[in-house]
């Protein structure tokens, strides 16, 4: 056997443990419910606390330097701060430590806002009794945190866009501009999007695409972006700094000599409905798909090509074109960029009212959607801008929208679509202009103008007299002869039933995540909200970045936004992104598993279960080592270990023990102890309090970063000091952060299951749970589900499980 | 009785009055009713005493579209189910629907011709047993129906 | 194929013919009917609104003798189909109410399970086998322009009544009748309002002339398409039209008549029986010059 490695770094002990506990009221947020003077006072008995202080904002400058003067003059060397949730201001306080010249991963955080105060609103006691418990299981667990150094990365200066449309446009400009190499990736023919496709812009009235074409065409000419048209990101590895990303850019079928004559077009022989003109008009299989795309060229949709089957069936585009640009035989390819950073800028749909059968969208020729509508009075759209109806091309004297279809609707988008009502307005004012004796209507529900310049339009159009009628119709009726639509519904400020009979009739359809949205979420790791929105990091205060480093958001998949709030968002996550690739490195958290090669025995178990491949080794060499730039931190492979050979570094098995027992110290038969991971269950039970959604007060929970770092022997730990419930929880099965390292969670709570069966204990007091961190309700679900569980628990049953735990553990011991 | 024992009523909550269900109500078409969107909101501002001593609430032919095309899923018709058996609890029942229960109660069936044996006959079928009628008047007396309906 | 026939109360009383049909149609498509003494459904539109632990311990009685010989229960009416899977559904799911209702029950010797499913004729009809047994025994076409009326309670609450082909987003659209008449050569034409009520509960309970008036509106747009026969699942949405063409041309004349057929009539005429057979003699609007055009007599 080869020598052994020294271990890394000794135990940090500096003398005496001297820990400071802040108490803070946050205002009436926590001080409201929880008696904060009492927890300092009550922390004041707990080991080695020197110093115990309740103030009203502990992240306030005054808070901050008590903090900093404490560690100074009281020689403070550990600092527990018990007030709002971790995954806020733990930064904050981590910058005061280190202010003061300690080492910020000697801080230990208790979450008594969103995981007491916030979510047990109507019971001060138990609240209270609660936020002790907390504060005493951060100071058990500070008394044996050890100083962490972070490793730096370097980050890569370029830049990938995820989607083509203004937001994607706007901030690979702005990255582009900062001086950053920046890959625009585009499903479709050209970049543009949904803004391309839209006649005019709400409440300016500005044409919307002359607008955004000079923007398209600086994209397509600026020298630091490369536009990648037909593809589609396929595979993401690596982390904030240093992506790989595996991009498939599908065969155009038209080189870049092509000079956009259109030859080639008249001479196809393919027809295909125009997607750009939602559907309204055809275009060839060989086409362009606006006359302002850029790339300016034309392509190939090799579903409608008559050579589709690999053999040249047709070759009359080819003949036509005297640049001779068409290759029949160009193939997709698989691209490798090595990226810093990324946008998701991939947009949005628009709801299919078709499942709404009693509007007759579908069946009745003469009711369009806004989307439609766009294109119809568009002078680039099927009709050349003149407005006329579908059924007979007739210009309507009478036209109706219909306002949230598709929106505020437990049958579609429960949500509010945001931009529907200023963009009926605004149609609305169009035909006015144009053809001011067409009577208009909009029947709506409540009219959203809460933007600037927004109520100036609405009233602006009933000045010009639009009429607005509160009562969306039940029903559309078609006379058979000529088309027209009856309306059949209620007035309800008048209380009166009526009937309009209608030319044409415009659904205000809502919008909607793309239908592929849970593709790159997967890819990317990031979260979704209930609606199935992109989610952000805080919906306050980190607005465009997503829980995966490095990955920023823009534009509506984060949530329904106009163009003005797409474009703004655009820039600032161009920013954010800019700040990382402007300083050219990151540091990345000093969590990462150790391995002490004393002790291991080269099994190998560990390496096995990394779901990055950051743990080489083998028999041969005699251990097992972890690669400290490839480790992630989720801990997956600790609880593998059999030789207590494997610890995670912030969080390991005695920290997270010591707290542990301490939740356990007082009337253990009445507690659930919760597992949860840092990016989905914990931030889901954050969630829970920030919506002041109530539930039971006993369960106390403990942070891991992934619900792979859960050991089986936590769980035994927990019910042979007599834990009533054991929940663990993570990111649902297919949103692991860590590269789907939870399926070890299954596979260990599964096989903890059998055991319990095996020595007759009742398996309901263990459970798993996903919980994602939008679902705030699902987690007070689970939490009340358990407690009534427990309340049918006989102290007795409890007490022969832990003899039998017990027993079973002393027996494997002695075997051993 | 307590209508809310019968229906969800944060369910009414959910109701933002955008009038589709009596928009699709065909009562309302042809008679003086309420439309399902005027009760809900009665039911939240004024509270159902105030409906259920109507007799615009039978004006509806338990259709169940207004429920069907309701944006928020609100169980409406199990809403006028729960309402109108408070009615007929106070009094409030249309007299042919109170003949009919009657007539139920006391034959086993909700409807009664001359010459039934010879109508049946002319189409070849037999005789129509007899109702259990004494078995569901058992029934209805230990459901308590005579507090609504007197039989 | 063995189902305990549940008649009701409207069809065996005022349209014995569509009983008669039915039954011969089954036979023919090998369908075992079993009867059994039941009594009143009792009604989604009476019994219901105004007593709800009545109609559902009646409605309990009912399914209890088909659990009793072990068959589910067939329908003719969509009346008693609503009430009959509603109060099936509601016993299952909710524990105290099956209780309460059982309670009632014991001492008539009945105890709810839970063990039958409830059917209606339709879709009994509409399955694989008997349409391939319709398909092998059907003797003539009917060539008619049909408008199909399914009846509000026939699929409505359709998370009660059809759970199974029910998708989040859309509104349920009940097609088996046009599909099933679509086989036996008929045109099923799609019209305005299809799925609008026939008037018959607002006829029954408060005011005959405003059911009326929903009924005319039906038929305005039946006419529209130049529709030549309505068909029915439903005995109450059969009087409406029936009755209700006859009461309504007493006001105006300015509509022809159009006959209106119970399903089982339908089938049992393309399967080779006389119109006086499935009971078309009885009906308030003649149908036997409209048959003659298209070849049926008799």
């Amino acid at each position: 056997m080869k020598d052994k490695p020294e271990l890394a770094k000794p135990v940090y002990r500096d003398g005496d443990l001297r820990i400071g506990v802040y108490v803070c009221h946050c205002g009436k947020n926590i001080g409201g419910v929880v008696r904060c003077e009492e927890v300092a006072e009550f922390s004041k008995d707990l080991p080695n606390v020197v110093v115990s202080r309740d103030s009203l904002y502990t992240c306030s400058e005054p808070g901050q330097e008590q903090i900093k003067t404490d560690i100074r003059e009281q020689k403070l060397n550990r600092v527990v701060v018990a007030s709002c949730t971790p995954r806020l201001h733990e930064p904050t306080f981590r910058a005061a430590c280190e202010a003061a010249g300690l080492n910020p991963y000697l801080l230990e955080m208790a979450n008594i806002r969103e995981h007491c105060s916030w979510a047990h609103l109507h019971d001060k006691d138990l609240a209270t009794e609660k936020a002790k418990d907390l504060v005493s299981m951060a100071v058990h667990r500070a008394a044996l945190l050890a100083p962490q150094f972070e490793l730096t990365v370097p980050v890569k200066r370029v830049a990938m866009v995820i989607g083509g449309g203004v937001a994607g446009i706007q901030a690979s400009l702005d990255m582009a501009d900062a001086g950053y190499k920046v890959y625009l990736v585009e499903r479709s023919g050209s970049i543009g999007g949904r803004m391309a496709q839209i006649d005019k812009t709400f409440p300016t009235m500005d044409c919307s695409i002359c607008i955004l074409a000079p923007k398209m065409s600086e994209v397509g000419r600026h020298p630091n972006i490369e536009l990648l048209t037909l593809s589609e990101v396929k595979e993401v590895e690596g982390h904030i700094g240093n992506f790989r990303v595996k991009v498939l850019k599908k065969a155009r079928h038209v080189t870049k000599e092509c000079t956009a004559c259109g030859d080639c077009t008249s001479a196809c022989p393919q027809l295909a409905p125009d997607e750009f003109n939602a559907g309204l008009s055809i275009r060839r299989a060989i086409y362009m798909p606006f006359a302002q795309a850029v790339p300016s060229r034309f392509l190939i949709d090799m579903n409608q090509c008559l050579n589709n089957q690999g053999i040249v069936a047709c070759d009359r585009c080819f003949q036509a074109c005297s640049n001779k640009c068409i290759d029949f035989a160009e193939t997709d390819r698989m691209l490798e960029l090595e990226v810093g950073t990324i946008v998701v800028a991939t947009g949005v749909d628009v709801y299919d009212p078709t499942a709404l059968t009693e509007l007759g969208y579908g069946r009745f020729p003469n009711v369009i959607t806004t989307l439609e509508f766009e294109r119809l009075i568009n002078a680039g759209g099927p009709s050349g801008g003149e407005l006329i109806r579908p059924s007979d091309r007739k210009r309507p004297e009478k036209v109706a929208f219909l306002q949230c279809i598709g929106s505020r609707s437990k049958r579609s988008n429960p949500y509010c679509s945001n931009v529907c009502c200023m963009n009926t307005v605004k149609d609305a004012l169009l035909i006015k202009e144009h053809w001011p004796e067409t009577e208009i209507y909009v029947f709506y529900i409540d009219i959203r103008a809460f933007g600037k310049g927004f109520e100036d339009l609405f009233q602006r159009a009933r000045r010009e007299g639009v009429t607005f009628i509160r009562g969306i119709p039940g029903e559309i009726i078609e006379d058979i002869n000529s088309g027209n639509l009856k309306l059949l519904g209620e007035n309800t400020l008048l209380g009166t039933p009526y009937r309009y009979d209608m030319d044409m009739v415009i659904l205000s359809v809502g919008i909607r995540p793309r239908s592929d949205a849970g593709a790159l979420q997967r890819l990317l790791n990031l979260s979704t909200d209930t609606d199935g929105f992109y989610m952000e990091a805080h919906p306050k205060l980190r607005p465009v970045d997503t829980t995966t480093g490095g990955v920023f958001l823009a534009g509506a998949a984060e949530g329904p936004k106009d163009i003005k709030d797409s474009v703004t968002q655009a820039s600032a996550a161009a920013s954010r992104a800019n700040i990382l690739m402007s300083k050219g490195e990151v540091k990345v958290p000093a969590i990462t598993a150790r391995i002490d090669t004393n002790k291991c025995v080269a099994c190998g178990m560990c390496a096995r279960v990394c779901p990055y491949h950051a743990i080489e080794g083998s028999k041969d060499l005699g251990y097992y080592r972890v690669i400290e730039a490839a480790c992630q931190g989720c801990g997956a492979c600790v609880p593998e270990c059999k030789f207590e050979a494997l610890d995670q570094a912030h969080f390991t098995d005695a920290q997270i023990v010591s707290q542990l027992d301490q939740a356990l110290e007082k009337d253990p038969n009445s507690k659930i102890i919760c597992f949860a991971c840092n990016w989905c269950s914990y931030a889901g039970a954050d969630f829970a309090g920030v919506s002041r959604i109530q539930y039971p007060a006993n369960v106390r929970i403990i942070r891991t970063m992934c619900s792979a770092r859960v050991s089986p022997d936590w769980i035994e730990r927990a019910l042979i000091k007599g834990a009533g419930a054991v929940l663990v929880s993570g990111c649902h099965p297919a949103d692991c952060h860590y590269n789907n390292a939870n399926q070890n969670t299954l596979k260990r709570v599964e096989k903890y299951w059998k055991r319990m069966e095996k020595l007759g204990i009742n398996r309901d007091r263990l459970r798993l749970a996903w919980i994602s961190a939008a679902e705030g309700a699902q987690f007070a679900k689970v939490i009340q589900e358990m407690e009534s569980g427990i309340r049918k628990l006989e102290p007795k049953a409890i007490e022969v499980a832990a003899e039998a735990l017990t027993k079973r553990k002393t027996k494997k011991v002695e075997g051993s | 009785m307590k209508i809310w024992n019968f229906f969800p009523r944060e369910a009414l909550y959910e109701c933002y009055q955008c009038a589709r269900c009596t928009g699709s109500c065909p009562a309302l078409e042809v008679a003086p009713a309420y439309g399902p969107r005027e009760t809900i909101l009665k039911c939240l501002n004024l509270g159902h005493e105030a409906v259920v001593q109507d007799e615009k609430i039978w004006l509806c032919c338990t259709c169940n579209v207004c429920e069907d095309r309701c944006p928020q899923k609100i169980p409406i018709s199990d809403l006028l189910v729960a309402l109108r058996n408070s009615a007929a609890r106070r009094g409030n029942i249309p007299g042919k629907l109170s003949i009919a229960i009657e007539l139920l109660a006391k034959t086993g069936r909700s409807m009664i011709v001359h010459q039934l044996d010879e109508m049946r006959a002319h189409h070849g079928l037999d005789p129509l047993p007899p109702a259990p009628v004494e078995e569901i008047r058992q029934i209805l007396k230990k459901t308590k129906l005579n507090e609504v309906i007197d039989f | 194929m063995k189902y305990a026939l549940y008649l009701g109360c409207a069809i065996p009383i005022k349209y014995p013919g569509f009983e008669a049909a039915t039954r011969m149609v089954c036979k023919r498509l090998g369908i075992d009917l079993i009867d059994l003494p039941f009594g009143c459904c009792p009604p989604p539109t009476s019994m219901k609104l105004v007593h709800y632990d009545s109609w559902l311990a009646l409605a309990a009685r009912n399914i209890c003798l088909a659990e009793e010989v072990g068959a589910d229960l067939l329908t003719l009416c969509s009346g008693c189909v609503n009430t009959l899977k509603e109060a099936n559904q509601v016993l299952r799911k909710s524990d105290s109410k099956r209780r309460k209702v059982n309670r009632i029950l014991e001492e008539h010797n009945h105890n709810f399970k839970g063990t039958i499913e409830v059917t209606h004729i339709l879709d009994v009809l509409y399955q694989d086998s008997v349409v391939e047994k319709l398909l092998r025994e059907k003797v003539t076409d009917i060539p008619l322009r049909v408008g199909c009326h399914y009846g509000c309670h026939y699929f409505r609450p359709p998370q009660v009544m059809y759970p199974e082909e029910l998708s989040p987003a859309e509104s349920y659209v009940p097609v088996k009748m046009d599909h099933l008449l679509s086989l036996i050569g008929m045109e099923p034409t799609e019209y305005s309002r299809k799925f609008l009520c026939c008037g018959s509960p607002l006829g029954a309970n408060m005011d005959q002339d405003a059911g009326y008036a929903i009924t005319r509106q039906k038929l305005f747009h039946i006419h529209e398409r130049n529709i030549q026969a309505i068909s029915v699942v439903c005995p109450s949405c059969f009087e409406q039209f029936d009755m209700g063409q006859i009461a309504l041309s007493r006001k105006t004349k300015d509509l022809p008549k159009i006959p209106t057929f119970y399903l089982t009539q339908l089938i049992g005429l393309s399967l080779g029986m006389s119109s006086k057979e499935v009971g078309l003699d009885v009906h308030r609007v003649k149908s036997r010059k409209l048959l003659e055009t298209i070849n049926i007599t008799g």
